[in-house]
């Protein structure tokens, strides 16, 4: 928004010593420890590495669906850990988008109604989030499916869909945590299409976490994690 | 949107949808069942438990036996004197005078139970022993004879005094008893039976009366009106023990009675009090000679033909036929249930002791108050029973039913000893299934209804968080989304509340199928009461057999459903539904945004 006033690009994330231990039985894990991370709008980051290295806990912060136990994560000049619940919520709605491994649609929902559910937070009328959710499908390729109910696409489709319902809001950010990672490598490329595509005409910041080569490949900077830390 | 939402959750997860409403429904039909058949007892026994308001009756005055109201006096042992127990044997009417023995009295009258017994005894006992008046022993006889049973008769002049207490709008006498139909051979025996003509021994002899003393008796007799044929008194009064006997038997001057006991010195006083009931009376009863005498009971009253919508029966409760006509005495009204197994209607003709009587109408009596088989005039009741001028209840009915402990209290002072009962008092003796299933309908189903709903509850409440615990993900996506908590929440309520209406409209109309059923194949309930045990088990051992004074009526259990019902059930099921809301809502409020990321399984 007002990124094209200031001289010096200010990063649109920027995290310092950021750390997440989780407690179980006496025993702590240090899923991700002391990240130091810029991330400028517009731009796609990879997070790689291997199973257990923290990318999805890491993910997690910086989507504003958990807190770091450690350290500062500042999005867009706001230290998000002085905010309250009720603005994490609403950033969550307004700024950032979600993509899941496992689509999580909603099962019960059309690909339409899944779209336009995510909407409902903002307060738009019925009838403009059904309109938009048809526009976003057609976006992505799925305007001949709107009626269909996640268990009627296939999984290409249904992350196509979540890639939808992600850009409901017009968020500045998409989280995607592998979002290839149930699919095909041919539909897998389709969605990384659809991605790419993002950041290319819309300007969308995505931050995604994935073991696909492909994905690494095309992203601006690629955060390689081992044991919660960037090497 | 929240609301296609919820529609697409209900109807495409429809397997959790129905399961979790028909689990409210069942709660719900079966608590409507419940209050319905809870209603339908209620029903049945206002219909037929409360008789007395649906007659225009708000109290029976009767004169029962209390065998538990003893409040005897010590009367200092004075001594018989034999030439009194002419006098106290010598009850040749029947029964005690109403007034007499009334609680406290004063006068050392106390002895209640005593002169109950004697008033009972002597009006039971002609049954037996008035067999030799039937014919020569060998002969054949049937006979019919009316006996009070338990119900004391006095003279009619109580229904005026009654009729005149405040409050009182009518008061209308009737006399309840009960018949025996007797027939069989004469017995021999039966000659040597006499009544009274007891011996009193006595340890001490009194002193003799003085002259000063016979003629303060004799005028104060007099003035009381006691004393309208000459000599009575001193028929039986001489001082010579044993005296009594038949001489006795032709005094027409109670010794129970008030005014009569007034005019004898103290020590007589209290001596007559003693002496009420010979002992001798009830062995008599007790070993009635054997015969060949068979034996059948019914049940008759007297009723005022001029007061048709009051009394024992009244003309609302004709089934069929008409009232009694304006000379009623060869008419009769027979009970409804009575006709029936006797095979009676209205044309037939009864012959009782050589007289005919024609039905002229068959009635529906209530259950409690005094059911009859067969009802006469008044008038020709007593004269039938040699009960002249006598009943032995008395209907009242008051202006306002708060006034009725009031005017119950008024009867009690007017008529020493008199025993009033309330519709309430009535409904008490109710027992049998009906008033059994009343009872647990509304001790138990109260209960069971809570169970039963809160049963349901749990189910809904269970439900729905193992929906929650489906949607986990679902959930956490929605918060990752943007969803606040309130939202998320406001979503699953609005889920649960709606298979609660769900719920609610099927438990409605399960609850109306259950009716259906239970009035399609609802068991007979029996009810019975003891009315007010004409010939009942005071009198019945005594004659060797044994006479029920109960009727027993069976209803059909109904389970009517009321606009109550329905509303309880439907708010049930509502509640139901919130309830699993809150619970699936605090669950699914407790979840971080985070588990949108968490792996399956
Ligand atoms: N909620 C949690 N409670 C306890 N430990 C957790 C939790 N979430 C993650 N961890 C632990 O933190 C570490 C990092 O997990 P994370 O899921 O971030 O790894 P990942 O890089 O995403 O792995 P994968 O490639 O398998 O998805 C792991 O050791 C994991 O067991
Ligand atoms: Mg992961």
């Amino acid at each position: 928004m007002s990124d094209a006033k200031s001289s010096a690009p200010q990063p649109l994330y920027s995290l310092a010593g950021v750390g997440r231990s989780y407690s179980k039985g006496g025993i702590t894990v240090e899923a991700v420890r002391s990240i130091d991370l810029d991330i400028a709008a517009g731009e796609m980051v990879s997070l790689e590495g291997p199973s257990g290295s923290g990318k999805s806990t890491l993910l997690q912060l910086i989507g504003a669906l958990d807190a770091p136990t450690r350290g500062s994560i500042r999005f867009n000049g706001r230290e998000l850990a002085h905010e309250s619940q009720k603005e994490l919520t609403r950033l969550r709605s307004e700024e950032i988008g979600f993509v899941f491994q496992h689509f999580n649609l909603i099962p019960t929902l059309t690909a339409q109604e899944n779209v336009a559910i995510a909407m409902v937070p903002s307060g738009a009328s019925r009838s403009a989030r059904s309109e938009r959710a048809e526009g976003l499908l057609q976006q992505v390729g799925l305007g001949h499916r709107l009626h269909h109910l996640p268990t009627r696409l296939s999984g290409g489709e249904q992350q196509r869909v979540a890639i939808a319902r992600a850009l409901a809001n017009s968020p500045r950010v998409v989280i995607a945590d592998e979002p290839t990672g149930n699919l095909d490598s041919e539909t897998a490329a389709e969605v990384i299409s659809v991605l790419a595509g993002l950041r290319d005409t819309a300007g969308v910041t995505l931050i995604l976490a994935t073991h696909d080569d492909e994905i690494g490949r095309i992203a601006e900077h690629r955060v390689r994690l081992r044991d919660g830390s960037i090497v | 949107m929240t609301l296609s939402y919820v529609w697409n959750e209900l109807h495409r997860r429809a397997g959790r949808t129905i399961v979790t409403a028909l689990g409210l429904a069942a709660g719900v039909g079966l608590v409507m069942a419940i209050i319905g058949v809870s209603d339908g007892l209620s029903q049945a026994q206002n219909r037929i438990l409360s008789p007395l308001g649906t007659v225009g009756t708000d109290l029976i005055v009767t004169r029962t036996v209390a065998p538990t109201t003893s409040t005897a006096t010590t009367v200092p042992s004075q001594g018989g004197f034999g030439g009194q127990g002419g006098a106290a044997a010598g009850q040749g009417g029947t029964g005690g005078g109403f007034f007499a023995g009334g609680p406290g009295g004063g006068s050392g009258l106390a002895q209640l139970n005593g002169a109950d017994t004697s008033a009972l005894l002597n009006a039971n006992s002609s049954v037996l022993t008035d067999l030799s008046k039937l014919g020569p022993a060998g002969t054949n006889f049937v006979h019919d004879f009316f006996v009070p049973g338990t119900l004391i008769t006095f003279p009619d002049q109580a229904v005026s005094v009654v009729s005149t207490i405040p409050g009182v709008s009518s008061a209308v006498g009737a006399l309840s008893l009960q018949a025996l139909h007797e027939s069989g051979t004469v017995p021999t025996i039966v000659a040597s039976i006499k009544t009274g003509g007891q011996t009193i021994s006595a340890s001490t002899t009194p002193p003799p009366l003085t002259s000063a003393q016979q003629a303060a008796i004799f005028s104060c007799l007099q003035k009381s009106g006691l004393l309208s044929g000459g000599g009575a008194f001193g028929g039986g009064g001489s001082t010579g023990p044993g005296a009594g006997g038949g001489g006795g038997a032709r005094v027409a001057i109670r010794p129970t009675d008030p005014a009569f006991i007034k005019c004898l010195p103290a020590a007589q006083q209290a001596f007559i009090t003693k002496v009420v009931v010979p002992a001798e009376t009830i062995r008599q009863v007790l070993n009635p000679p054997s015969t060949n005498t068979t034996t059948s009971s019914y049940t008759v009253a007297g009723v005022d033909p001029t007061h048709p919508n009051s009394g024992v029966i009244t003309k609302a409760q004709l089934v069929s036929g008409h009232w009694f006509d304006t000379t009623p005495a060869h008419e009769v009204l027979v009970n409804n249930a009575y006709a029936n197994t006797k095979k009676l209607s209205v044309g037939t003709t009864l012959t009782i002791n050589g007289v005919s009587y024609t039905i002229v109408g068959l009635v529906a009596p209530t259950l409690t108050g005094n059911v009859s088989d067969i009802y006469f005039d008044l008038a020709t009741l007593q004269s039938l029973s040699t009960n002249s001028a006598r009943v032995n209840e008395v209907l009242v009915a008051v202006h306002n039913s708060s006034q009725v402990n009031a005017v119950a209290a008024t009867i009690h002072k007017e008529l020493p000893g008199a025993q009033v009962l309330t519709s309430r008092d009535l409904a008490d003796q109710v027992t049998g299934s009906l008033s059994n299933a009343h009872r647990l309908a509304t001790d138990l189903g109260g209960a069971l209804a809570i169970v039963v709903l809160l049963a349901a509850f749990v189910i809904a409440g269970l439900l729905t968080l193992s929906n929650v615990a489906k949607r986990v993900r679902e959930i956490g996506s929605l918060r990752a989304m943007g969803w606040s908590r309130g939202l998320v929440v406001r979503q699953l309520m609005t889920e649960t509340l709606a298979i609660g209406v769900l719920g609610g409209v099927l438990g409605i109309g399960l609850g109306a199928l259950i009716s259906v059923v239970i009035g399609a194949v609802g068991p007979g309930l029996s009810v019975t009461s003891s009315g007010l045990a004409v010939g009942a088990s005071t009198v019945s051992p005594l004659l060797n057999q044994s006479v029920t004074g109960t009727i027993t009526t069976v209803v059909h259990l109904t389970a009517p459903i009321s606009a109550k019902a329905v509303g309880l059930g439907f708010a049930g099921a509502l509640v139901g539904g919130l309830l699993a809301g809150v619970l699936g809502g605090w669950r699914a409020a407790r979840l971080s945004p985070a588990s949108a990321l968490r792996d399956l399984g």
